[in-house]
């Protein structure tokens, strides 16, 4: 049978811009991430060019 | 991921669940486990700058708000006595026993956004990273220039850094030495001692910084491509210790600055009239150090034709962006394929499909990006996904 949902392999800020998009359209996203906790290198800046804003 | 199989619409695939050994339903991420934690453990978040605990959270506001304890590290695992943490958590989230489980999924698409590793700068020795101290990655200068990172956002030198945690476990190994009558070791760390405290404090703060582009990238013994955001996070790097102290002067050397994209060029300009940046064109040789731990870097400069030396007080390196370490296996898995470099192999007009239909690609794991592409081929992803979803993949099969 085919299934409606998706799966997401890496939650930098790739993988979850594609789930909150998926999740927006209301399709189910399974988000699997090695570390403990998901942004990935994002999550390690600190702030970004070119706006100088802060990351997370 | 261990296991995949199926096609385009009804892809099945198991997930191993790695125990958090916290009730993830339970915990409040309040702390009080991690602040009684008896047990230190270099925090690889910051590259060892400073230390976590055995129970922790990558940084304060990581998601999911769950804290871990790490079995490598913690008493419990190691077969010591301790449940320090347990009696701590007031809502009774610990819990030792938790196994790692497996979960079963089916799934109509799959997206591959695993991103990318720096390159590790060790490969290039004549940088001298991981044998000076004051040469390090790009990533490691984000977290010193960062609010809630090891420093505080204190531009340290990773010198002095490093040298205060080892003052302070000084005293102990040498009371130890002294007692076990190792008088050559004792010697060597009473010498070591004296060093220490007569330098480790001259230069507190990297206020003459440099910036060495393409480590890694455009070089034909590693990657031969360029790593697309490496000249834009040098500049913002140096515009940043700026702002927080004036007095720092920047040097940025490079073969070609790319900084294309939208608002990039005008960002580069804003860092010389503002910011005091100096770009310098030309390929550094050669890191040195000489006896206070300044790197000393050689360079040939292009303008002025002629090689130059410049003694500096940080050195950091534009580490290229190199494919992630674990894609192999995930590509094998999936049965996708691979380009030369390791990147997910895509086509020029299909940029987010990979060889299997229904399986897309998005971010780093496809090629270097930086945050707005990212983003930008996620929602596209995400989009092409979604159309396998509302047409069961017929749209796509064929
Ligand atoms: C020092 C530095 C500064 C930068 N500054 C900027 C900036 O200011 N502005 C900007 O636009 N860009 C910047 N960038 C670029 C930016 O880091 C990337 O564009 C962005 O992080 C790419 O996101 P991603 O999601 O593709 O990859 P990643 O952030 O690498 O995320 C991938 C995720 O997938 C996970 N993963 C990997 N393999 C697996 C697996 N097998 N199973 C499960 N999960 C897995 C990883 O743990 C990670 O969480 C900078 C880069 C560096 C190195
Ligand atoms: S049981 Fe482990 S994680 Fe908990 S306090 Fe003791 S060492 Fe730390
Ligand atoms: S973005 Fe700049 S530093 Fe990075 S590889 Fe390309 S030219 Fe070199």
């Amino acid at each position: 049978m085919a299934s409606n949902e998706v799966l997401i392999i890496g939650g930098g800020i790739a993988g979850m811009q594609a789930a909150l998009d998926l999740g927006d359209m209301g399709i189910t996203v399974h988000l699997v991430e090695k570390n403990p906790s998901i942004g990935g290198k994002m999550a390690q800046l600190d702030k970004t060019f070119p706006t100088n804003d802060c990351t997370i | 991921m261990v296991e995949f199989s199926g096609e385009i619409g009804s892809f099945k695939a198991k997930v191993h669940r790695k125990a958090r050994y916290v009730d993830a339903s339970k915990c409040t991420a309040c702390g009080a486990c991690a602040e009684k934690c008896p047990t230190k453990v270099p925090n690889e978040f910051n590259f060892g700058l400073n230390d976590r605990k055995a129970i922790y959270k990558d940084y304060a506001q990581g998601i999911p708000s769950v804290y871990t304890i790490d079995p490598n590290h913690c008493r419990v695992f190691q077969g010591k006595k301790c449940g320090v943490c347990a009696k701590q958590c007031q809502a009774g989230a610990i819990d030792y026993e938790q196994k790692d489980s497996y979960v079963d999924l089916e799934v109509a698409a799959v997206i591959v956004a695993t991103g990318y590793d720096l390159f590790d700068a060790t490969r290039i020795p004549e940088y001298g990273y991981g044998r000076f101290p004051n040469v390090i990655s790009s990533l490691e200068m984000e977290r010193l220039l960062s609010a809630g990172g090891p420093t505080a956002g204190h531009l340290a030198r990773p010198s002095v850094v490093k040298g205060e945690a080892r003052l302070k476990e000084l005293p102990k190994l040498i009371a130890k030495a002294e007692k076990d009558e190792k008088t050559d070791a004792a010697s060597a760390l009473n010498k070591e001692r004296k060093w220490l405290e007569e330098h480790v404090h001259k230069y507190p703060t990297a206020k003459k910084l440099g910036f060495i582009q393409c480590v890694g990238s455009r070089d034909f013994r590693f990657h031969k491509y360029c790593s697309n955001y490496c000249c834009m996070h040098s500049i913002k790097e140096a515009i940043i210790a700026r702002d927080h102290e004036p007095e720092t002067e920047s040097y940025i050397f490079y073969m070609d600055l790319r900084t294309v994209g939208k608002g990039f060029e005008e960002y580069k300009i804003r860092g010389a009239k503002v910011s005091g940046l100096k770009y310098v064109r030309g390929r550094v040789a050669e890191v040195l150090q000489d006896e206070e731990l300044n790197p000393v870097v050689y360079f040939e400069d292009t303008e002025q034709r002629c090689v130059r030396s410049m003694t500096l007080d940080m050195v950091i390196l534009a580490n290229a962006c190199s494919a992630s370490k674990g894609i192999v296996t995930v590509a094998e898995l999936l049965g996708i394929a691979l380009d030369e470099n390791n990147f997910v192999k895509t086509h020029p007009n299909k940029p987010l499909d990979t060889s299997v239909p229904g399986i897309f690609t998005c971010g780093c794991a496809q090629g270097p990006l930086d945050i707005p592409e990212s983003v930008a081929q996620a929602s596209s992803a995400a989009a092409r996904a979604a159309e396998v979803v509302m047409t069961g993949g017929r749209a796509l099969a064929v």
